[in-house]
């Protein structure tokens, strides 16, 4: 995120998060044990006070209104003492939560809706392939990234992915599994099945090896070291029907009548270590892009359903049907109201609250939702006018 | 559930509620230990725990359940007259893995389905609080809930452990009979011990006291440490070094480390295989033969290097200090701490 934010689009920011909280707080979502949970609140000072606990949502979202956070964080964690440091806590379980981001899906179209801000000149540009400023040359650069459909869709396909392992590996009902937009570039998925709470980090990261495709054995599939063959093909107990086995399988076309088959794949690959390759690449390309260290982490706080995105000014929405759902419509959730902003990148076009926008003038008229996703995203700042002049304010950015 | 197990079930599996409660339906009295009569079982506790102490091995001699139920609790007693922690995991371990022997036995038999879910039920459910059900889609196989494999299986560092090497479906993964029954041996051991530490019997009758007192005068004196000041090890090697005096069952993985490190910095054989004393299934053959293949002396001659600190960290075996920083092998803990003392103490 570019980090140059002025006094005035700090105050525009506010009073945006401000209003959603006094109108919509019926959009915040009660954590369950509300009373067990550890709160974070991010400042605009990008300051976090962690360690916080709330008795009820009033509360919560009384103060919401009362501090206007950015950012608003509960733990997945239920503690005995939330307020108390990490190790005295206690500890009494945590949500199982898997975070699917855009920066882990290599995306080709990011470079093309990417865009760079020079810290030292102050010049913004569409990113491309240049590392550093195109008109000073300095390598200072802030970037901010604006997700298309298409990066929508990718999202889309490895939540889509991702339901599958939990509900016909893991056995998740679907009912148990919560799908949010996180508000800006992802999407979380919450398993509310308490069976799966007690886990540790150990057993949360053998998991997400799992959902991530790392660390198969070629021996799972039944192909061992044979010190005068190369290797030997004994077909596990149980077959190739379910799970990883069954994906492996798929993939290579083989199943456990087809021995020979497998035989000569091996051969023609070159032997046992390339098989071995082959697989783990197949398992990579076939796992879920998670980010494992959000699912292995059980003193985590996580942004909290229906609050606002302070990197975009989205909310944190629940996806009832993620087909359907659209994330630059759905989530956007900031009042109509008009505000002017001078945007910093030219000819911008978004699609946001189901309209299109051209932004093709430096200084434009535009509705608050769309002003703070531009302010937030590092795009344009916050200006008003002077009354007694009639012309605009432009204020000092403050890198 | 109201059913119960046979008596030669009780026989193989002693450490049940059920051999708790045929123990007190048959109005024993601590003190008829001391009766002739019952000397061969107090005989037969004190050879099992001599055995575990010299071998390191379980003893897996099946006598009638009478027998067996009364040798398991008076071994239970012989090991509380010690009062040591080592041997009281020693023998907990050793107690696990002969019940795993039985259980892998009887898990494989072909015998009815009714027997072997009691059996699993008792064992599992009822001791354990785990799940697991015969397969009815592959015969011999086992049905494990992937919650209760999860919390488990990363006690094992092996690759095939990993949950991704299993096979998985609709929340359950998939075990033989010798998986299913591994998965829960540190358990078994630790549920043992547990007990024995919450038992507190009346009194010690005067021939346990007196087996209990010459078993003592075999034990190892004290666990041995190598020469070197423990600052000079780093600390995932001290972490080893206490927990194996501690009388801990260290996974093989940490075995291998310390065994690796202790190579690497010119220990002999002999001094690394006296490192392993303590081990609860501490077996001098084996492990000489062991320390010997990492050497590169046995099997492909090839000198095993200590596990990267990458390594470690991915086994749960790395325990940092900010005197880690940088180093990327344990190896060059030792080196780094020598520099550092011969730079502080220059001028």
């Amino acid at each position: 995120m570019i980090l140059t934010k002025t006094g005035e689009d700090l105050h525009l920011l506010k009073i945006a998060f401000r209003e959603f909280y006094f109108n919509q707080g019926n959009m915040v979502e009660e954590p369950s044990k509300i009373q067990n949970r550890e709160f974070g609140l991010m400042g605009f000072d990008g300051v976090m006070k962690r360690h916080l606990a709330f008795s009820s949502l009033g509360g919560l979202i009384a103060s919401l209104i009362f501090e206007t956070p950015s950012d608003v964080f509960a733990s997945n964690a239920q503690y005995d003492f939330p307020t108390l440091p990490i190790s005295e806590k206690g500890w009494r379980g945590a949500e199982l939560i898997f975070d699917i981001d855009l920066k882990d899906l290599d995306m080709k179209c990011i470079r093309s809706h990417s865009y760079a801000r020079c810290l030292s000149c102050s010049s913004s540009y569409v990113s491309g392939s240049q590392e550093s400023c195109p008109k000073c040359g300095s390598n200072n650069i802030a970037e901010s990234m604006l997700p298309c459909d298409r990066c929508v869709s990718g999202l889309k396909n490895e939540v889509l992915k991702l339901h599958k392992f939990l509900t016909s590996d893991l056995g998740i009902s679907p009912e148990m599994i919560g799908t949010y937009f996180s508000g800006n570039n992802g999407f979380h998925v919450h398993v509310q099945d308490e069976s799966f709470n007690d886990l540790d980090s150990r057993a949360r990261a053998d998991l997400a090896a799992y959902i991530l495709g790392v660390g198969i054995l070629a021996d799972a599939i039944g192909v061992t070291k044979d010190i005068r063959n190369d290797f030997r093909i004994r077909f596990p107990i149980g077959g190739l029907d379910h799970g990883w086995r069954k994906r492996i399988s798929d993939r290579l076309g083989i199943s456990v009548s087809s021995q020979k088959r497998l035989s000569k794949l091996i051969k023609d690959l070159g032997g046992l270590e390339q098989f071995r390759r082959r697989i783990a690449e197949i398992t990579r390309d076939m796992g879920v892009r998670i980010d494992s260290q959000v699912t292995t982490d059980v003193h985590r706080v996580f942004r909290l359903p229906g609050t606002l995105n302070g990197k975009s000014g989205l909310t944190k929405i629940l996806c009832t049907d993620l087909n359907s759902f659209d994330p630059f419509d759905e989530s956007c959730q900031l009042s109509n109201r008009e505000v002017t902003v001078r945007i910093t990148i030219p000819k911008l076009k978004l699609r946001l609250k189901g309209e299109r926008f051209n932004l093709n003038e430096e200084f434009v008229r535009v509705p608050m939702f769309l002003g703070v996703y531009l302010i937030s995203k590092g795009l344009a700042h916050a200006v008003r006018l002077d009354p007694g002049t009639g012309r605009f304010i432009v204020p000092a950015s403050t890198p | 559930m109201n059913i119960r197990l046979g008596n030669a079930d009780l026989a193989r599996y002693p450490f049940l509620n059920e051999a708790a409660e045929y123990m007190s339906q048959t109005y024993f009295n601590l003190d008829d230990l001391n009766l002739p009569e019952l000397q061969h079982i107090v005989e037969r506790a004190s050879n099992r725990i001599r055995n575990e102490i010299i071998h390191g091995k379980p003893d897996n001699a099946l006598e009638r359940h009478e027998v067996e139920i009364l040798t398991f609790l008076v071994g239970i007693l012989i090991i509380k007259a010690i009062n040591s922690d080592n041997l009281t995991k020693k023998h907990c371990l050793c107690e696990a893995l002969r019940a795993e022997k039985f259980l892998v036995h009887d898990l494989k038999a072909q015998g009815e389905l009714a027997n072997k879910k009691l059996l699993i039920f008792k064992v599992f459910k009822e001791l354990l609080k785990m799940d697991v059900l015969p397969s009815l889609k592959y015969q011999l196989m086992f049905e494990v809930k992937v919650t209760d494999y999860l919390k488990r299986s990363h006690l094992f560092h092996e690759q095939e452990w990993k949950l991704i090497n299993r096979l998985v479906h609709d929340g359950r993964v998939f075990l033989d009979p010798d998986e299913t029954v591994r998965l829960i041996r540190s358990e078994l051991a630790n549920l043992l011990f547990e007990r024995i530490r919450q038992m507190n019997p009346s009194h010690i009758p005067t021939t346990i006291r007196e087996k209990a007192n010459i078993l003592k005068s075999i034990l190892p004196v004290a666990p041995r440490r190598l020469d070197d000041a423990p600052s000079a090890y780093p600390p995932c090697i001290n972490h080893a070094l206490d927990q194996m005096a501690a009388g801990e069952n260290l996974p093989h993985s940490a075995r291998v480390m310390l065994a690796t490190y202790m190579l690497a910095i010119g220990k002999n054989i002999e001094e690394i295989v006296s490192l392993f004393e303590n081990a609860p299934d501490y077996n001098e053959r084996i492990s000489r033969y062991q320390v010997e293949h990492l050497a590169g002396e046995r099997g492909s001659h090839v000198r095993y290097l200590v596990p990267s600190c990458a390594k470690l960290r991915n086994d749960g075996l790395c325990f940092a200090t900010s005197q880690c920083e940088g180093l990327i092998n344990p190896v060059q803990f030792g080196r780094a701490v020598k520099s550092y003392s011969k730079k502080a103490s220059v001028g």
